[in-house]
């Protein structure tokens, strides 16, 4: 699946790949992540963090009429204000695809798969 | 000092959660990075407000016991991005002393130490030139002064210049932070909060921000402006910076009323001032104004206006329009929106019925975003956009989409198709009704125009030489030659037939009234039937513009 862009010259896609490797590369950089996970655990079987060129299968990416909504699945750092990092994702997700692709994000869901306890 | 104990790390903490409120203004202002929102100050300050709190409350003799307070206030009032980390560092810091009732200058060190450390472990992909960068260079600083060093006072010291220092070089880091020339926001705040440490250890009343930091709060606010922005909403053109030195005998000076009087002439004002001088940067449509306002005080020593509307046009690169055109531009709830090249077919459009002409056409056509933002201007509520060319209809259909009003688009390919259908719009009927009855009335428009060749070429089994007229009748090159008359007489005998009723002839910048009067000429001598009118289009690229119908 990909994203459509119209303009005067002519037609945009954007895979959905590209979209999810963007917005996954937006989150991990935001304090209190430690990682991207799986959207199917269990299936997947992946428990564990997802490396940087799975990080569509923690990504999900939907249009809906016309809107675009980011579904992200991503494991937080025990100890942290977790509701705030998630909005912290959000926002920064929100802000980095709006400025690299220059679409504007309907909303951005996060699910929190897991928490990392540091050994300290 | 040898050791400290929990009732006076409480005092510190209170001091670093005054000294960063304080600032909190001024650490939003420099807000760049990750997201650009200016809200970095008020978030720590919110955050460390709550561990202020939290330790004031439950602040023991026993520092780890402080500590731990102080941790759990943070932690619950995180708020931002560098709210949770302020929060990890202070985490990290207590979990290390929390079985010590005083801590040497050592485990002082060693404490802020384990904060990096646990801060650390909290992100998947370090950024380097922020908090943390200034956070980390300064506690190894701190654990290398204490391996020698016992007073506790003169490690802190030694730590929170480290601290300013490592917050210097974060623009070497962080390429944004260098590009817009500002320190990082969040190592600003963590700063702020060790020097309200360091003035509780010492005894001293807090540091006062340094003066040189306008720039910074310039360069800030500009780059957060042209994020945002287009060149057409600069609402205040002109970015003043003034200098005042106060002086005897003048209106003496008060900060706020300053402020409170420049306010109405702008946004992004800035006021800093000590006893002599006030330093003050805004963005305003009347710099005269400003400076008079400056003078009041005393005399005027540096004066700085730049036009920001062409220095952004060089920056975004976009053709700018001076916004006097576009907000005068009347409001029209029911619009026509049409597209067309030439001050005199724009003129000619309007006086027909076209709400607003968008400058553009064969070589330069307006985007989807320049159609929608004029409609937006006139304050349409249903809107007609008629392309007037092939390569524009995309665009309008795309901007319809965008549009959350009424919209249709009525898909005109040339100017004389424009013109009839404007002609038959009818104000009373809806947007739906009109697309019909307007795209049938262009569709009984014949459309004859003659342009010059720019290259050698063939087309249409027609031979082309550069420089040659080219005579297009409904788009289709019916002859290619020298002489411009001859091109033109082409395109009328070839479109002028016995059901034709009124020929208009657009002359553009290529060419002369007089030429223009001998085609009319032509036409009435050989279509002794038909009604002429001639228009001068001023348009580029098309000495003739004809359409019969």
């Amino acid at each position: 699946m990909s994203i459509e862009l119209n303009n005067e010259f002519g037609q945009i896609d954007i895979s959905t790949d590209v979209l999810a490797q963007i917005a996954g590369g937006a989150a991990v950089e935001c304090y209190g992540i430690v990682g991207m996970a799986s959207k199917h655990q269990i299936r997947d079987g992946l428990t564990d963090i997802l490396r940087k060129e799975n990080f569509a299968k923690g990504v999900v990416i939907r249009k809906q009429n016309d809107d675009l909504h980011i579904d992200m699945y991503i494991i937080v750092s025990y100890g942290t204000k977790i509701s705030e990092v998630a909005y912290q994702v959000q926002s920064k997700v929100k802000y980095t695809v709006d400025k690299t692709l220059g679409m504007s994000v309907k909303s951005v869901n996060i699910f929190v798969q897991g928490v990392r306890v540091a050994n300290d | 000092m040898q050791s400290l104990d929990g009732i006076k790390f409480a005092e510190m903490v209170q001091m670093g959660a005054h000294h960063l409120f304080q600032n909190a203004n001024y650490v939003d202002s420099l807000n760049v990075f990750p997201v650009p929102d200016g809200d970095t100050g008020t978030n720590m300050n919110l955050s460390m407000t709550s561990g202020a709190k939290e330790t004031e409350q439950y602040a023991s003799e026993h520092i780890g016991k402080t500590a731990q307070a102080l941790s759990k206030g943070l932690l619950m009032g995180a708020r931002g991005n560098s709210g949770v980390i302020l929060s990890q560092l202070f985490r990290g810091f207590g979990k290390s002393i929390e079985k010590e009732a005083t801590i040497d200058a050592k485990g002082f060190a060693g404490a802020f130490q384990a904060g990096v450390e646990t801060a650390y472990k909290a992100v998947m992909k370090p950024v380097e030139g922020t908090i943390l960068t200034v956070a980390r260079e300064a506690a190894k600083k701190g654990v290398e002064v204490a391996e020698t060093e016992t007073d506790i006072i003169a490690v802190m010291e030694a730590f929170t210049a480290e601290a300013q220092a490592s917050l210097q070089r974060t623009p070497e880091l962080l390429p944004v932070l260098k590009e817009v020339g500002v320190v990082d926001s969040g190592g600003q705040g963590l700063l702020f909060v060790y020097e309200g440490f360091l003035a509780s250890l010492k005894g001293e009343p807090l540091p006062v921000k340094n003066e040189a930091t306008l720039d910074d709060l310039i360069n800030a606010e500009h780059h957060r402006a042209q994020d945002f922005m287009n060149t057409m909403d600069i609402e205040f053109g002109y970015c003043t910076e003034i200098m005042v030195r106060f002086e005897e005998g003048k209106e003496p000076f008060s900060e706020e009323q300053f402020r409170n009087e420049l306010n109405p002439l702008g946004d992004s004002l800035l006021v800093i001032s000590d006893e002599e001088i006030a330093k003050v940067h805004i963005h305003s449509e009347q710099p005269g104004a400003v400076l008079a306002m400056g003078q009041k005080y005393g005399s005027l020593i540096k004066i700085k206006v730049d036009n920001m509307r062409e220095q952004h046009s060089a920056i975004v690169g976009e053709d700018h329009k001076a916004p006097s055109s576009a907000k005068k531009a009347e409001k029209h709830p029911y619009a026509i929106v049409t597209i067309a090249m030439g001050e005199g077919v724009a003129e000619l459009l309007r006086s027909i019925g076209a709400s607003y002409v968008i400058e553009g056409g064969q070589t330069m056509n307006p985007s989807t975003e320049d159609i929608v933002k004029a409609v937006q201007e006139i304050g349409a509520e249903k809107v007609l956009i008629l392309p007037n060319n092939k390569n524009i209809v995309m665009a309008a259909e795309q901007a319809v989409e965008l549009l959350d009003i009424e919209a249709a688009v009525v898909p005109t390919k040339t100017i004389p198709q424009g013109m009839a259908a404007i002609l038959s719009f009818n104000p009373e009927a809806a947007v739906e009704m009109n697309q019909a009855t307007m795209t049938e009335a262009f569709a009984n428009v014949k459309t004859g125009q003659v342009t010059y060749a720019v290259r050698d070429t063939s087309i249409d089994g027609v031979e082309i030489h550069k420089d040659d007229f080219m005579a297009l009748a409904e788009g289709k090159i019916v002859l290619s030659t020298p002489a411009l008359k001859d091109a033109a007489e082409k395109v009328i005998t070839d479109l002028v037939d016995e059901d034709a009723e009124i020929v208009t002839v657009i002359y553009g910048e290529d060419t002369t009234e007089e030429n223009a009067s001998e085609l009319v000429k032509f036409i009435e001598e050989n279509y002794p039937e038909v009604e002429v009118e001639l228009f001068n289009g001023k348009q580029g690229l098309y000495p003739y513009i004809i359409s019969v119908e």
